[in-house]
């Protein structure tokens, strides 16, 4: 390896790290434990996955992001944010599962690749269904753990036995990518909308909005 | 809130529908601006693709007419291929290197209809003995040789999201290139078909994704392959296609897929073209020394410029993405700036804005 493959490996990684850091730090963790969290994936994801048979776990890919999913459910507001995190995990999950079936799969064909396309589902999901960023990781990272059981189940009533493989890449899974590029997104279009509203003069729930003197001075 | 729910449940409901709708796959033409023939092509090209043809001349897709299944491409000239003199001079030793290389394949069904008597074999198709001649020839060269024969069923767009966990583990070996191996889609098998040393073979296409950092470290990967393919066995190596995926190269600043010939070719064929495919590999990474003795490489002989510029894209992708949230969330400079500024402030723990601590 070069020097300069060896630097482009190790700042993608820091990237990561740090984009990782600063999307859980959304997420009602102080900043330590958001560092501690996203070093753990890293950490976690090499270590060598829990094989249980028929079904591989990765500490980092999988347990870890589902921990802090199970987390932001416990620790919602109201229940109605509980309800609004499952129903949009689920529904990432069939989109998920459905826009596997549909894009092209041969590599000339891909017009946008398939990881990336799991965060955007569950960003857009997420923010449609409240708005939220907890609700978009949520869905982000269930929904495609849950798409890939539901691959593995339909797999498995057609007879083939295929090893499922829970968050394998670790800290560069899916699951996890998926997660961070949701919260991402449903931030960008949360703040994007807001500042319209509000430039506007009216706030996200449709009331008038009085601007402070410094942001009508921009 | 329900309304919400309501449009996302109909959407749901449509998208499975049209999952197991899928047509005949598109072949295109793709011509020079003078109309003149470039190359066949399965599934539809958009503008901004990139191909580098079996003679170097470099193209980029300008326009797509879909009613008449042809691309347009503009001729950027001869690709500037890397400098492979070294190849004449095996002596040159540069640093140690692992000798070890992984190879997996993402779509598990992937078969030759002459040879296998289908085109897609469940479970395992016929590309898992390509992928087995690959590494048992990468072997006899003295290569240690990962090999993850891991299905990710079904053949759809997902079995590379599937493939990941493989791709991933694989580099965690510590391995010098990582290769992803598949078969084309073309139906004419004379795209494929050729003779080398009196053997009969198929081609080898190289695949780079460009939507990720690795991409340009890729690409200079796959034309030094290319290269020396061209001075050891001028006919193996068909083309190299630049696509808009990542196809887990983001993993890795070593990866290529790699598509022994068409469905429509024998398997034996493409189990020739991966004897050759081997050695091939061996003198682009370890520059012609064979045996586990001879553990030297000419790694350092590579520019290394596509790292560089890999570098270079994620800083720039970084400082752009983050001055697009600062922007939309202040909705002015002089605040995005200031944003920006707590941003790094708090993540680096006040390290770098000591004076204004003070």
């Amino acid at each position: 390896m070069t020097f300069g493959s060896f630097v482009l490996s190790a700042l993608a990684v820091l990237v990561l790290l740090g984009v990782g850091q600063r999307v859980l730090d959304k997420m009602r963790l102080s900043d330590r434990s958001a560092l501690a969290l996203i070093l753990l994936m890293f950490l976690g994801g090499l270590i060598p996955d829990i094989d249980l048979g028929m079904v591989r776990v990765n500490i980092g890919g999988a347990l870890v992001p589902l921990g802090i999913c199970i987390y932001l459910l416990v620790t919602a507001d109201e229940r109605a944010e509980r309800v609004r995190g499952l129903v949009g995990a689920v529904l990432t999950s069939a989109a998920v599962y459905a826009l596997g079936r549909i894009m092209p799969a041969e590599p000339e064909k891909i017009a946008l690749d398939p990881v990336y396309v799991c965060g955007i589902a569950g960003g857009v999901i997420g923010w449609l269904l409240g708005r939220s960023r907890r609700g978009a990781f949520i869905c982000g990272v269930l929904g495609v753990l849950l798409a890939d059981i539901v691959n593995a189940v339909v797999l498995r009533l057609s007879g083939i036995r295929q090893q499922l493989a829970l968050g394998g890449a670790g800290l560069f899974d899916t699951a996890v990518i998926s997660g961070i590029l949701a919260v991402l997104l449903c931030e960008l279009a949360g703040e994007t909308m807001e500042r319209f509203a509000r430039a506007r003069g009216v706030g996200p729930d449709g009331r008038r909005v009085k601007l402070p003197r410094e942001e009508k001075r921009e | 809130m329900k309304k919400a729910l309501i449009a996302l449940a109909l959407l749901l409901m449509l998208l499975p529908a049209a999952a197991w709708g899928e047509g005949e796959p598109a072949y295109y033409h793709i011509v020079d601006e003078t109309g003149a023939y470039i190359t066949h092509y399965t599934g539809t090209p958009e503008t901004g693709d990139e191909y580098i043809a079996h003679d170097n001349r470099h193209y980029v897709i300008t326009r797509v007419e879909e009613s008449v299944h042809t691309a347009w491409a503009q001729d950027k000239g001869v690709y500037k291929m890397p400098d492979i003199r070294w190849l004449q001079d095996d002596s040159r030793a540069v640093a140690a290197m692992k000798r070890a290389v992984a190879l997996y394949c993402t779509h598990s069904d992937e078969s030759y209809e002459p040879s296998d008597g289908d085109s897609s074999v469940t479970p395992r198709g016929g590309i898992y003995d390509v992928a087995e001649k690959l590494k048992g020839s990468l072997e006899a060269q003295g290569i240690t040789v990962y090999y993850n024969n891991a299905t990710h069923l079904p053949h759809d767009s997902a079995a590379y999201r599937r493939s990941r966990a493989t791709a991933e583990g694989l580099v965690k070996k510590g391995v010098d290139a990582v290769f992803d191996v598949h078969r084309d889609g073309i139906p004419d098998p004379d795209q494929y078909n050729i003779t080398i040393n009196g053997e009969k073979a198929s081609m080898v296409r190289l695949l780079v994704g460009r939507s990720n950092q690795n991409s340009a470290s890729n690409r200079e990967f796959a034309a030094e392959i290319k290269a020396v393919a061209d001075k050891m066995y001028p006919e193996l190596v068909r083309d190299i296609y630049i696509g808009k995926g990542s196809y887990n190269q983001d993993l890795s600043p070593h990866a290529v897929l790699l598509e022994f010939g068409t469905h429509t070719v024998t398997k034996e064929r493409a189990e020739q073209a991966a004897e050759y495919m081997a050695s091939v590999i061996q003198k682009t990474l370890y520059g012609g020394v064979t045996g586990a003795a001879g553990g030297e490489d000419r790694s350092a002989g590579r520019s290394g410029r596509g790292a560089w510029t890999g570098v270079a894209s994620v800083l720039g992708v970084v400082i752009v993405g983050a001055a697009v949230f600062a922007l939309a969330s202040t909705g002015g400079m002089r605040p995005a700036l200031e944003k920006l500024k707590g941003g790094v402030n708090e993540m680096t723990g006040g390290l770098l804005n000591r004076k204004n601590k003070k």
